[in-house]
């Protein structure tokens, strides 16, 4: 008999104890002690063959640890006052400087998109810096320099666009596990040559525009050669709620948008740490220092071989 | 400087080689009740104690003395110590049973004088002994007795996080720790990403860390080592031995095969928390997945002759994870963990020579096998090592006790290579195994030079050889198999002293260089089960460490308060670690994404040990810095390296409240853990990221934590067969929350395009009582 209440004793702590490290608060807001306040120069620029994108430049600096970013504070960072040039290897092309306080009204939501967040006539002025002639020679193989001139201080920096392998022989099937009405998984086959090669890809739903996967780069040293059909997973919208059971799976009736790109190593580079980095930290990992190839700053200047595809997920 | 070395230890050989009638007292030190050897047990000549020896790794004892008569002192901690007289006119083997001290109304714990008096006298210098008995005692995390997290309570020895079995012992890395469990190396201590060690209490006789003055005997290791001998097994009755806890239980049956003869020992360990929730899981996103952990330590001996015995003991341990998510068609299975296997021959050529003849296997696998209906996706690395080796004991003379030997070691160190099959296709990483041999050969005498001085002094000569088949990364060339890619040597000298200065205190130091030729390297906080093992080899050189190490130890009380203080300064060449842009990438041998540097540690370091009496426990604190050096980490800064922690100070209590409860606390109290902070964002790709600032310039609160336990024995003077106690245990007793690790969460609002960035100190273990139930069966 009294072995039986041992147990329900016994029982009773481990219940208390499940109950206790459930109920028990993990959490404690921090706020670093002191930060450093140095604001560093961030560069965000592509040259882009296979995309009549034009080549442009985003020039911003860096915000120190702070709670709290509001539109205005992100406004704030870009910079106004740089000269920039590209070299494309036969000629400079000096970057046209492009702000939206002299946009119309109209053109205001396509900047929106296209820079991230919403800009409205209040909005402090944001420029970026543009190839609007479309002058440079956009060209796989060729090495683009780029030079920027701020407050006395020069960045520099020089990428390649690298050959393009495209993707082909899209199809649809049902994703595996429970049956779904809703949900479709995009087949594409690739053909890799013999070669280092440097993979990246974006998707995009309907009209919301393109967002990377959590992973979006790869490259070939897994199958280098090969040709191959995989599944391509869908990448999800920060503003959508993460869905475990359609994580990666295109929804049915809907159009989808691939952009597939090759690039150079130290572009592959940037996007491999910064993806890393955005899932690493925490008591498993250490940090990662994301891998920049501007000298004198943070950022990427990045050459891509591109290609698109927009496609249609059938309905069931 | 070698010339110089070899003629001091010629010197020092041939000192005390006088012609003297001299006879020999051997044989072995057992536990009366059980039959198995005790480690490390001291034998004196009581009127001279200068003339004393003490057992090895096999109990064996012998002690040579001139021709007449002796009282001869025999004692062990915990033990009723023994005299007995004899009259040395002719060799004598004497083998010696110890009865366990004896609950007196006032002294709980008698542990004989002279045993703890090794302290002041020994010459070995940073050696602590754990007894497995108070252990079980202290306050355990789920109530886990656990060998290693005891460890990290002394003086020098830091764990690798909150409620981590992994260590650092005087700022060396967690992989510069010679982790041996009966010779056989262990290469992952831990289970549950570390949380608990792969050292079940049950199996464990004894546990040696070694921190300072590491004899030349051991090898491959820069910092440390940590030997563990399993039980023999009792050879005269049979008995059982377990407990029921929250998260496992655990069960030893050992007895005799052939009475006093042979026995065996058998002891298995088996988590099965996620087992219980298994019916919760039924039906759900995640139905099938399961964590659970097991051991099993096996051990087996048989006594041929007076002169033969032969041992051989096994482990083997698993964590297993499985993860089930059926509506997705997708599940992966992660299995990783070490298997040994010791087979080891005790040969006694005379009563002066011992001999020990072992072969061991060892390795360690790290598995992930992943599906998706066709998909198929498997890792794999591990490390498989065939070791041989051959030690003797040279009980030369009083003076002098001289060991030597050599050890081979053919490793297999497979990188992680992963394979995959869609329908048709396969992938793979196509990365071969890697061989070495390495081989150690080793001499040291112990050296008594009168009663106050002694000296132990001894050297290593240690290579390392890369194997083919291989294809140089560097020139491209190829070699076969059989072929010597690169080979590295060492000589490695080792030498501590004992000054005696007045009774009961003594002067202590020592010089240690060491060879380490494996290297593990991790991204994380503590070592990971997926982090990969690798050898020397034509891109990654052997790390050479160098400990100075200087000690003042003095007894009071008659020897009941045991005092230390140490120093010691430690020089770390040919570093490793990752860059700070380093990504773990399957497709990449680690090795390319390697960084090499040096580092320094040096410290203070405060003992005050009470191992007599009702209360007993220790004091121990630690003032410490440990810093590392890369060029290609910002520019060769000298920044701490992640477990320098300045001050470390544990408090260890037992307390016999009456027969029936023992009570247990310790409090520990150290400088926060040190991490790298996040200084800032920037803007790119239309989201935020993170930048940092210098590598480990910010620390967390400081970590403190009180841990209380309370064993009932309800019949403690019981005969019955069976006798059972309750262990209650409270970790963290007043909710200290302890930040474990910081967090950084970006909220997007997407309707006014703000963001906010929060930090936040994670806490993973508040208060957690827990109790498990003992047993023991006779």
């Amino acid at each position: 008999m009294k072995m039986v209440t041992y147990i329900k004793n016994s029982l009773l702590l481990i219940a208390s104890t499940v109950l206790c490290l459930s109920l028990s608060q993990c959490s404690e807001p921090y706020t670093p002690d002191a930060v450093d306040g140095t604001q560093e120069y961030v560069v965000e620029g592509y040259v882009e063959a296979g995309s009549s994108l034009p080549t442009y430049v985003i020039l911003t600096k860096s915000i120190p640890f702070t709670s709290n970013i509001s539109q205005e504070t992100f406004a704030s960072l870009f910079i106004d006052n740089a000269v920039m040039t590209v070299n494309d290897g036969d000629k400079d092309v000096e970057l046209t400087k492009l702000c939206t306080a002299n946009l119309p009204p109209e053109l205001l939501e396509i900047a929106s998109e296209f820079i991230g967040f919403k800009i409205t006539p209040e909005t402090p002025n944001v420029c970026i810096y543009v190839d609007l002639a479309n002058a440079i020679t956009k060209e796989i193989g060729r090495t683009y320099s780029l030079t920027v001139n701020v407050d006395d201080k020069v960045l520099s920096s020089t990428t390649t666009i690298p050959r393009h392998i495209p993707l082909f022989g899209f199809r649809w099937d049902d994703p595996p596990g429970e049956p779904s009405d809703t949900l479709a998984r995009l087949w594409v086959n690739v053909d890799d040559p013999v070669g280092t090669d440097y993979y990246r890809y974006v998707t995009g739903i309907n009209d919301k525009g393109y967002v990377a996967p959590f992973q979006s780069t790869t490259d070939d040293a897994f199958f280098d050669g090969q040709k191959f059909e995989f599944p391509l997973t869908k990448a999800e919208y920060p503003q959508d709620d993460a869905d475990p059971s359609s994580f990666g799976w295109f929804p049915r009736g809907d159009s989808v948008h691939i952009k597939w790109y090759n690039l150079d190593k130290k572009h592959y580079d940037f996007w491999t740490t910064r993806d890393f980095a955005a899932n690493s930290g925490g008591p498993f990992s250490s940090y990662t220092r994301i891998a920049g190839n501007v000298e004198g700053a943070l950022g990427i200047w990045g050459g891509y071989s591109s290609s698109e595809y927009n496609l249609y997920c059938p309905p069931k | 400087m070698n010339k110089y070395y070899f003629f001091l230890l010629f010197t020092l050989f041939s000192f005390g080689l006088t012609a003297q009638a001299e006879y020999t007292v051997s044989g072995y030190i057992k536990d009366q009740s059980s039959g198995e050897t005790l480690i490390g047990a001291n034998i004196i000549n009581i009127d001279n104690p200068i003339q004393g020896t003490s057992t090895n790794t096999y109990g064996f004892y012998s002690l040579s003395l001139p021709e007449g008569k002796y009282n001869i002192n025999v004692s062990y901690l915990g033990f009723q110590s023994q005299s007995f007289q004899v009259d040395l006119n002719k060799n004598l083997n004497f083998n010696v049973e110890m009865s366990e001290g004896v609950a007196m109304e006032e002294i709980v714990v008698t542990s004989d004088r002279e045993q703890r008096k090794a302290n002041v006298e020994s010459t070995q210098l940073g050696k602590i002994d754990i007894p497995m008995e108070s252990v079980k005692k202290l306050p355990a995390l789920f109530g886990e007795v656990d060998i290693l997290k005891v460890l990290q309570l002394l003086p020098g020895v830091l764990s690798s996080g909150e409620g981590a079995s992994g260590f650092y012992v005087r700022g060396g890395g967690p992989d510069q720790n010679l982790v041996l469990l009966d010779e056989a190396v262990v290469y992952n201590s831990g289970h549950l990403l570390g949380f608990f060690s792969v050292f079940n209490a049950d199996a464990i006789k004894n546990t040696s860390l070694i921190k300072g003055g590491m004899p030349a005997n051991y090898g491959g290791r820069v910092s440390s080592v940590l030997d563990i001998q399993m039980k023999e097994g009792n050879n005269k009755k049979y008995r059982a031995e377990g407990g029921i806890g929250i998260i496992s239980s655990r069960l030893m049956v050992e007895g005799p095969i052939v009475k006093d003869k042979s026995s065996f020992m058998i002891s298995g360990r088996r988590t099965y928390a996620l087992d219980l929730a298994q019916p919760a899981l039924k039906g759900g996103d995640f139905e099938g997945t399961n964590y659970y952990f097991y051991d099993l330590n096996t051990k087996w001996n048989y006594t041929f002759s007076k002169k033969d015995r032969l041992y051989l003991s096994t482990y083997f341990g698993r964590d297993v994870l499985v993860f089930a998510q059926p509506k997705r068609d997708f599940s992966f299975e992660l299995p990783y963990g070490n298997s040994t296997g010791t087979l080891r021959w005790n040969h006694l050529f005379s009563d002066k020579l011992f001999s020990n003849l072992s072969l061991v296997y060892n390795d360690y696998q790290f598995e992930f096998k992943g599906r998706q209906e066709d998909f198929v996706f498997n890792l794999f690395s591990g490390i498989k090592d065939w070791n041989g080796k051959f030690d003797f004991d040279y009980f030369y003379n009083n003076k002098h006790s001289i060991k030597f030997g050599a050890n081979y070691t053919f490793h297999t160190l497979t990188p992680s290579t992963a394979s995959a099959s869609n329908g048709e296709v396969d992938f793979d990483t196509n990365f071969k195994p890697k061989y070495a041999h390495e081989t150690g050969i080793y001499i040291l005498d112990d050296i008594k030079f009168n009663k106050n001085f002694s000296l132990n002094v001894g050297a290593r000569f240690s290579a390392f050889t890369q194997m083919g088949p291989y294809t140089s990364t560097i020139t491209g060339e190829q070699f076969g198999k059989g072929d010597a890619v690169k080979t590295y040597t060492g000589l490695e000298p080792r030498v501590s002293f004992k000054w005696s200065l007045a009774n009961s205190t003594s002067l202590k130091g020592g010089v240690t260089r060491a060879y380490q030729f494996l290297h593990l390297v991790s991204n994380s906080s503590s070592t990971l089960p997926a982090d990969v093992w690798v050898a020397s080899s034509e891109l990654v050189k052997p790390q050479i460490g160098l400990q100075y190490a200087l000690g003042l130890f003095k007894n009071f009380d008659e020897d009941n308060y045991e005092t230390s203080i140490e120093v010691y300064y430690k020089d770390l060449k040919n570093q490793i670690d990752y860059s700070d842009s380093y990504v773990n990438d399957i497709t990449k041998e680690v090795e390319n994404s390697f960084v090499f540097g040096k580092g320094r540690a040096y410290g203070a370091e405060f003992f005050l040990k009470k191992s007599t009496g009702r209360l007993n426990g220790w004091i121990g604190y630690t003032l410490s810095r440990t810093e590392r050096s890369f060029p290609d980490i910002e520019n060769a800064r000298w920044y701490p390296a992640s477990y320098d922690k300045t001050h470390d100070l544990s408090i260890v209590a037992n307390y016999e409240l009456s027969k029936k409860w023992d009570i247990g606390g310790v409090f520990i109290y150290g400088t926060g853990k040190l991490f790298t902070p996040n200084n800032g964002f920037f803007f790119i790709d239309q989201s935020i990221n993170l930048f940092y600032g210098p590598r480990n310039s910010a620390r967390l609160d400081a970590y403190h934590r009180l841990d209380l336990s309370a064993t009932y024995t309800r019949h403690p003077d019981s005969k019955r067969k069976w006798k059972g106690s309750w262990t209650f245990s409270v970790y963290n007793t007043y909710n200290r929350k302890n930040p474990f690790f910081i967090n950084y969460d970006t909220n997007v609002d997407f309707n006014t395009g703000e963001t906010t960035i929060e930090g936040s100190k994670i806490t993973i273990f508040p208060v957690i009582p827990s109790i498990t139930y003992n047993f023991k069966f006779n």
